[in-house]
């Protein structure tokens, strides 16, 4: 095993679902010593779908599998004195907390952020929760199509004449985890030269409502509230059905492009008309131009169009399926999907590094925990806890 | 007060969102950032959503999307075909701790930027790249736009109504995968260069980033050999779950019921008690199975309903719910407001435009945070602070390299950008939904702008 680029980071993570569990996978995988604190019954992703081969069981659940590698796993309730106790321990002796609980629990448990704080003057405490640690909806339950409504992104997301949509599975959640591990090193970098610790309140609405493009200055700049965009349209960069799947064009990133090369590489003439030759003509006969480009796609083959246009340096892209992704050259060339050996899940292909480089490489240094897999290592050996005393946890149900 | 990232300098030649979007986290952080441009080759966002729509003047200094995501940079603008500027930026990197760029790899390797070239200038430079498919393999030099990298994820396919085809925002998602974890990625490298003093290059691919935000779709197929269908606004394990009709012209709400609590008082909030009757919905599976008929049945309970007052009311009873909020409700949401999210920046007054609104961060500091904002900046404005003050250039020298045209204060070729539609044509396309003629004194109202 390497050493990560972040060999020497202490985090305790008291995560769980998603969001948490994906900023510490990061952490981990590049190379923090990450300590997963589950609740005795374990994580509640562990029985999340997809699971292997549909059996349930707390180590089947793909997502937990993937979301939890590279990580050490103990057991504590946190409803017990002494497994809140334990805890304190661990914040004692980390330079990172990271928890995804909603923003009554940390309190409710006596591990706010002050009291922390006064264990540890250092921590960085990162928590990841619907709206924020603050304001009038803090305490509003969520799923992640709550989170595209609230945060902006669901309204101009389908098609102009039905209901608004949502990304499948869990981008929001992802997004969050992803931001809290980039505030969580912004926090850590400060720490290491001040020592100073202090409070990272990550709001996933706020995570959706970042990346909205121009969707909200449009408002601000004109005062129109931009739409789902209609049907019949003759935005180029509009995806279009290709006769075996769907294709993304865009044929350049400046609005004038040469139209008589577009004409050319579609193969057709009734494009060559002055309705559509400029960019103010496009935007005018949109409707017409549209119904023009369906017509034009459906005659093409997905990937033969895909290259032809790169070949010509045009921005085309296509869809593909999960089939298709994990057979997709270029991810292969990258050495993308790399094989985790887990003991009871077994050998399965696994999404790896999200970048490459050519410092210290992303590693799953270990397969996702088993339930209070390393109680002994970190309660015994690091903590400094006899067996007897471990045993007495595991009686009393704190372990 | 300085934030995290104080006395971290970054040097970035960005375009689009990929990369200006994230090295703009790290300016907000306190960062120093110097944004490159040239005026050979005028950045799209330049020319894009122009305040009120103006085509006219120095239009390029009133673009939406390029001050969206340049704030709190300082702008310079080089001519690189010149060799003249090129020295400039050598110059440059040899003072900057990362250099960000997201061209494709084609034209690094011509400006001689490489991760190789630049280690020579500066052995323990951060160099990061943000392309559409990553630096290396046979898809290296695709271009690519956040559709087709979304595309080329996985994402893409999974998403979309019910029976339907594929489905995408109206914005390049991607890019903004992306570029969150191209902030973790540059944190990671400032951490360990911290510790060891290494440098290092960094190859962020978009589609690389976003495919490891669906794994369960991934590991599905790999594991399973399943592909699961395109599901709209459902959810595989809970019902109802999706988005409904409300009182009004395109006001819905979304409502995810996670558990019987939730789906009872549910039925209560709706005023459908008859549904806790219905054995059909008496389980969660019961739901799960019936639920074409329940989200017809939702819909029509909610369709007279007021969206945000539902809201309020649902959650108070511990549902899980929230109205759609369009690009203004959003911008005038009772609790980002009270987060301070959009945060107000003043434009340099040659703009003629007041001060605006902009999304902020995903997170809040308590210790350190975000630095007071300031405008991206118009073209070649903080030229002579970073020639002079930074390379410590004479005015004569940066006169010369006035004359010269290696730095510049306007695109050297002036194309004027589309005019767009009138607002009540895009009303019509269904391009816009509704526009406000008074939406400045809306603006103002709402931020306390005077």
């Amino acid at each position: 095993m390497t050493n990560g680029a972040l060999q020497g980071v202490k985090v305790l993570d008291l995560t769980h679902h998603i969001s948490g569990p994906y900023c510490t996978k990061l952490l981990a995988d590049f190379g923090a010593e990450v300590v997963k604190v589950e609740r005795p019954e374990g994580d509640p992703a562990r029985a999340m779908p997809p699971l292997i081969n549909d059996q349930p069981g707390p180590d089947n659940s793909l997502l937990f599998l993937y979301l939890n590698t590279s990580k050490l796993g103990v057991t504590l309730n946190l409803k017990s004195d002494r497994g809140r106790e334990m805890v304190r321990e661990l914040a004692r002796q980390s330079d990172i907390l990271v928890e995804n609980f909603s923003p009554r629990v940390m309190p409710s448990l006596g591990l706010d952020y002050q009291s922390l704080k006064e264990l540890n003057p250092s921590l960085v405490q990162v928590s990841i929760s619907n709206f924020g640690q603050t304001g009038p909806y803090r305490d509003y339950k969520a799923a992640d199509i709550i989170e595209y409504a609230l945060g902006g992104l669901m309204y101009i997301f389908g098609e102009n004449k039905r209901e608004p949509l949502i990304h499948a599975l869990h981008q929001a959640q992802f997004r969050a985890g992803t931001n809290a591990a980039g505030g969580a090193l912004m926090a850590l970098y400060h720490q290491r030269r001040t020592g100073e610790g202090q409070h990272v309140d990550v709001s996933v609405q706020e995570c959706v409502a970042s990346g909205l493009r121009d969707a909200v200055d449009i408002y601000t700049y004109t005062g129109a509230v931009r739409h789902r965009a209609p049907e019949a349209s003759g935005d180029m960069r509009r995806m279009r059905k290709a006769s075996d799947g769907y294709l993304l064009p865009t044929p350049s990133l400046a609005p004038n492009l040469n139209w008589p090369d577009i004409v050319e590489f579609f193969d057709a003439p009734e494009l060559d008309d002055d309705k559509f030759n400029t960019p103010t003509a496009r935007l005018v006969n949109t409707e017409e131009l549209g119904q023009i480009l369906d017509r034009i796609f459906l005659t093409k083959k997905k990937a033969e169009m895909f290259y032809a246009a790169q070949k010509r340096r045009f921005i085309f892209g296509m869809i593909q399926s999960p089939e298709e992704v994990l057979v997709d050259e270029q991810l292969e060339s990258r050495g993308y999907f790399v094989d985790i050996d887990h003991p009871v899940a077994g050998t399965l292909k696994y999404p790896g590094p999200p970048y490459l480089t050519s410092g210290p490489p992303w590693q799953a240094r270990r397969p996702a925990p088993t339930l209070g897999q390393h109680n002994e290592d970190v309660l015994g050996q690091r903590l400094g806890h006899s067996g007897d005393d471990l045993a007495r946890m595991r009686a009393a149900e704190v372990i | 007060m300085p934030g995290p990232l104080e006395g971290v300098r970054i040097l970035e030649m960005g375009q689009l969102i990929a990369i200006p979007w994230s090295i703009k986290m790290l300016a907000d952080m306190g960062a120093q950032v110097i944004r490159l441009e040239s005026c050979q080759r005028l950045e799209v966002y330049r020319r894009s959503t122009l305040y009120r729509d103006k085509v006219d003047g120095e239009y390029w200094n009133r673009g939406g999307l390029f001050y969206e995501h340049n704030r709190n940079k300082l702008g310079i603008t080089l001519n690189l075909a010149d060799e003249t500027g090129r020295a400039v930026l050598r110059d440059l990197v040899a003072i900057s701790d990362v250099f960000a760029e997201n061209f494709t790899p084609r034209v690094i390797k011509n400006f001689q930027l490489e991760y190789e070239d630049l280690r020579k200038i500066r052995p323990d430079i951060i160099m990061v790249s943000s392309t559409g498919y990553g630096f290396t393999g046979p898809w290296a030099n695709f271009g690519a736009t956040g559709p087709s990298t979304e595309g080329a994820s996985g994402l893409a396919f999974m998403t979309g109504y019910k029976d339907g085809p594929p489905v995408q925002p109206e914005i390049p998602y991607a890019d903004y995968t992306g570029g969150e974890i191209t902030v973790f990625a540059i944190m990671a490298a400032l951490m360990h260069r911290m510790r060891t003093g290494e440098g290092q290059f960094i190859d962020v691919s978009q589609a690389q980033a976003t495919s490891s935000t669906v794994p369960e779709a991934l590991m599905d197929y790999a594991v399973n050999g399943r592909i699961a269908p395109r599901i709209g606004n459902g959810h595989p394990s809970m019902a109802p779950h999706g988005c409904y009709p409300c009182q009004g012209a395109d006001r819905w709400i979304t409502i995810a019921a996670q558990d019987d609590r939730q789906w009872q008082a549910l039925c209560r909030v709706l005023d459908k008690q008859e549904w806790l009757q219905d054995g059909r919905f008496a389980s969660m599976a019961g739901r799960l199975q019936h639920q074409d008929e329940l989200d017809r049945l939702v819909g029509e309970a909610t369709k007279d309903r007021e969206p945000h007052q539902l809201m309020h009311q649902l959650q108070a009873e511990g549902v899980a719910a929230g109205a759609v909020l369009d690009t203004k409700n959003v911008l005038f949401n009772e609790h980002l407001k009270d987060r301070k999210f959009y945060q107000v920046v003043d434009h340099d007054p040659s703009t003629e435009m007041p001060p605006l609104p902009y999304a902020g961060q995903p997170w809040k500091f308590s210790a350190t945070p975000n630095v007071p904002n300031k405008a991206a900046p118009t073209m070649g404005e903080h030229n002579r602070l970073i020639l002079g003050e930074l390379l410590c250039r004479t005015d004569e020298e940066l006169s010369d390299l006035e004359e010269q045209g290696v730095i510049g204060y306007a695109p050297t070729t002036i194309v004027e950008p589309p005019i767009q539609p009138p607002l009540d044509e895009q009303v019509r396309q269904g391009r816009v939904q509704r526009f406000d003629l008074d939406f400045q004194e809306q603006i103002a109202r709402h931020f306390d702008i005077n």
